[in-house]
């Protein structure tokens, strides 16, 4: 019988190592891949079955200090939020807030992108000064935002009496529930877009010169250019800074607690104020717990919706 | 080479590995050293016989959450406490532990959850249910005796009660009473030294007040009532509604608003917004603001309030004066009453000893009047207390002294501060969301009934 050289046998009659080199190769990726594998199920895997689980039990903070298990109550926390009016207006609340920051951001971020990208004179410095919202921490932004909004003496309130010529005197834009939400997503587009315009400008750079001037040659204009060539180009860039963008809002938190507290009359109480309210302020960590599963399976349905969209990130 | 470089990658990933397996609570056993105190008998007048028998055998050291160890202003009177405290009982030592105002309760709660319960918590009434509820509070009748606890005034013991049980020693406490300002009541020409104890009364001369203007031109509002969303304004609005006769939660904690108190102190809150006379959507914080530099006629407030209006304007103290809250409809001017007190856990018999002692120390004349003439304003909870110079001549407390008679607490459970946010969103449903009052009432049924799980 002839022993085919490379396998297990041949290798074991002249003395080879007894693994092959591709198990081996699968093996040591493996190994490195174990801290990972570890801190995922440890901290994100457990604690997500563990909320979904207790978003089921009456679970108090009690039960935590008395290390006592939360007693089953099968859909009660949902039918309470669902029968108390919170749980949908939130829900709405969270989706308009992330699509019209998630949007705007994008628009914005790449106007200026754009602008930095040109020949413009001071691109350079503007680029590093612009980052500064960035680098500013998220309550800081929001009491900033707040001094600016304030009703009393805040300069917005100035700047609206100033153009409307007196005629309106008494503008609060977070004091109205229709102008709230509004307040808190200029504060977010103020603090995000630096970041999302410096993705999308290393994001330019991967576009081709020579297929820019094909098409000039060949008589697109400068939006046929931006539509056919650039963004194509930057699927991928794009697709990344959506993505940090979608997530980064839906878990929005520290600016509107910070500027709003929810208010006013819950004008804007999105799902991340409601699950801190009800698990911190009501002290009911059951009913948190259900927001969040709520809130985490709307945002699994909207990055699946989001990957489908962009499932194509190749340029052909 | 490749070889080598691959077992010191494994050699990372080990190292890693067993490093995320080693990540859990190593808590170190102090060792407790063997000696006999000098002085476990408390000495002093403060310190009535019986609490002193306790033998301290063993050093103790009292781990006390306390917030205002941060805060500048307070630090210096917490540290000498824990100075001369320490200095009078050298075998118990105070721990601090420390957290920002509005995350020590959270923080509590989560040392407790890593198994490290504090002896001693100074806070507010409305976290007393939650610690209570959570096991990180015991009843006081536990630890102190009848007669000590008979000292302290009866309704601001009471404000502690967790099913009729009281869970704190109260500090310093103060009803939400009436602030105004004399120099605005001067310049609209009314009378400095007879503020309105009425609704009715106010909203005669809020006109007068509101025709005003500051220096700089800026508008001056009348009539301060918070109703941002945060819980302390849900206490104000409380205080609103005691003052009308009406109610908020039975003695069980159940929802009690079909009252015409309660309906009738958000008719009157709707007309002063109707009229311009409240800063809307306004924080405790914004108010003390606008008072500070003379935009505001009259607000609600505890005694401590003060600071903040000290601190923006120290000479704030020329122009404030206290009164008793209003009383509006059927009402006689009740008010919510507030205070800073102590929780207590039950971590072992030398630990309670020795927070007992703790508390009593501080609740004499000697340790805490300089704190209330000079720190914070407030009206001790100790009635032997009463009639020292620090309340009896001091602008902010003396003004408003008789609203002690009438305050009283609330039922303590555990979603207070959440039901305190709703009782805001109501009050902002019938100010700046222009909904109808009885609808907004509705809703806000619903809503808080949910929050109570009635």
């Amino acid at each position: 019988m002839q022993i085919k050289s490379g396998s297990l046998d041949s290798r074991k009659t002249k003395g080879g190592p007894l693994i092959k080199k591709t198990t081996k190769d699968k093996l040591f990726a493996l190994a490195l891949l174990t801290p990972s594998i570890i801190v995922t199920v440890m901290f994100i895997l457990v604690p997500v079955f563990d909320s979904v689980i207790k978003s089921f039990q009456n679970y108090k903070i009690k039960n935590i200090i008395a290390k006592i298990p939360g007693e089953w109550n099968n859909f009660d926390n949902y039918v309470k939020l669902f029968s108390n009016n919170k749980l949908l207006p939130s829900i709405q609340l969270t989706l308009i807030f992330v699509g019209g920051v998630v949007l705007s951001q994008f628009i914005l971020g790449m106007a200026m992108a754009l602008v930095l990208n040109s020949n413009l004179k001071g691109a350079r410095f503007i680029r590093s000064v612009m980052m500064a919202p960035w680098i500013v921490p998220t309550i800081i932004s929001g009491l900033i935002w707040m001094w600016i909004y304030q009703p009393q003496y805040g300069l917005l309130k100035y700047v609206v009496n100033i153009f409307s010529f007196g005629n309106v005197s008494d503008f609060a834009m977070l004091n109205n529930p229709a102008t709230a939400l509004l307040g808190i997503a200029i504060a977010a587009l103020w603090k995000q877009i630096p970041l999302t315009a410096l993705l999308l400008v290393s994001g330019l750079a991967n576009v081709p010169e020579e297929t820019m001037e094909a098409a000039t040659v060949d008589g697109a204009n400068a939006v046929d250019r931006f539509f056919h060539i650039t963004i194509p180009y930057m699927k991928s860039v794009i697709k990344v800074t959506a993505s940090m963008a979608i997530i980064e809002n839906f878990k929005q938190f520290p600016l509107i607690w910070t500027m709003t507290g929810g208010g006013p009359n819950n004008s804007t109480s999105t799902l991340a104020i409601l699950s801190y309210r009800e698990a911190f302020v009501s002290n009911n960590l059951g009913s948190g717990a259900a927001v969040t599963t709520v809130w985490m399976l709307l945002m699994i349905v909207v990055v699946v919706l989001f990957n489908f969209v962009f499932k194509d990130t190749n340029v052909d | 080479m490749s070889k080598m470089k691959k077992v010191l990658a494994l050699l990372l990933i080990v190292v890693l590995t067993v490093s995320l397996g080693a990540c859990k609570s190593s808590k170190k056993e102090e060792p407790k050293a063997d000696v006999t105190t000098e002085d476990g008998e408390p000495a002093g007048e403060e310190v009535s016989e019986s609490d002193g028998e306790y033998e301290f055998t063993e050093p103790v050291t009292i781990k006390f959450a306390n917030y205002a160890v941060l805060e500048a202003g307070y630090d210096k009177f917490w540290e000498d406490v824990k100075k001369g405290f320490e200095e009078k009982y050298p075998n118990i030592k105070i721990e601090y532990m420390t957290a920002e105002y509005g995350q020590m309760l959270t923080q509590v709660v989560t040392w407790a959850g890593g198994g490290e319960i504090v002896d001693l918590v100074l806070g507010e009434i409305p976290w007393i249910p939650t610690l209570a509820d959570a096991g990180l509070a015991v009843p006081v009748t536990d630890a102190f005796s009848e007669d000590y606890l008979s000292q302290i005034y009866p309704s601001m013991l009471e404000a502690t009660n967790v099913d009729g049980v009281p869970y704190g020693i109260p500090m310093y406490a103060s009803p939400f009473v009436m602030f105004y300002n004399k120099d605005l009541f001067e310049q609209a020409g009314l009378d400095p030294n007879a503020p309105p104890t009425t609704v009715a009364e106010m909203m005669e001369v809020a006109p007068k007040l509101a025709a005003l203007k500051t220096a700089d031109g800026n508008p001056v509002y009348p009539f301060g009532m918070t109703t941002g969303s945060v819980s302390v304004s849900g206490s104000c609005l409380t205080s609103l509604i005691y003052g009308f006769g009406g109610s908020v939660l039975d003695a069980d904690g159940n929802l009690d608003v079909d009252n015409d108190g309660f309906k009738q102190t958000f008719e009157f809150i709707k007309e002063l917004d109707d009229k311009g006379y409240n800063p809307q959507v306004s924080k405790l914080k914004d108010l003390r603001n606008l008072f500070a530099l003379g935009q505001l006629g009259m607000y609600y407030d505890t005694s401590w309030g003060f600071n903040g209006v000290n601190s923006i304007n120290s000479t704030a103290k020329e122009f404030i004066a206290s009164a008793a809250p209003l009383s509006g409809g059927a009402g006689k001017g009740e008010s919510l009453i507030q205070a800073h007190t102590f929780m207590m856990a039950n971590n072992g018999e030398a630990q309670v000893e020795a927070t007992k002692l703790l508390i009593k120390y501080i609740l004499t004349e000697k340790v805490l009047a300089p704190y209330l003439q000079n720190v914070a304003p407030g009206y001790p909870s100790m009635s032997a207390l009463s009639e020292i110079p620090a309340i009896t001549e001091s602008p902010v407390l003396s003004g408003a002294l008789s609203s002690l008679n009438t305050a009283k607490g609330i039922a303590n459970i555990p979603a207070i501060n959440d039901f305190n946010i709703e009782l805001t969103s109501l009050a902002q449903a019938v100010t700046v969301d222009n909904k109808d009052i009885d609808t907004a009432i509705n809703d806000f049924k619903t809503s808080a009934g949910s929050i109570l799980g009635n």
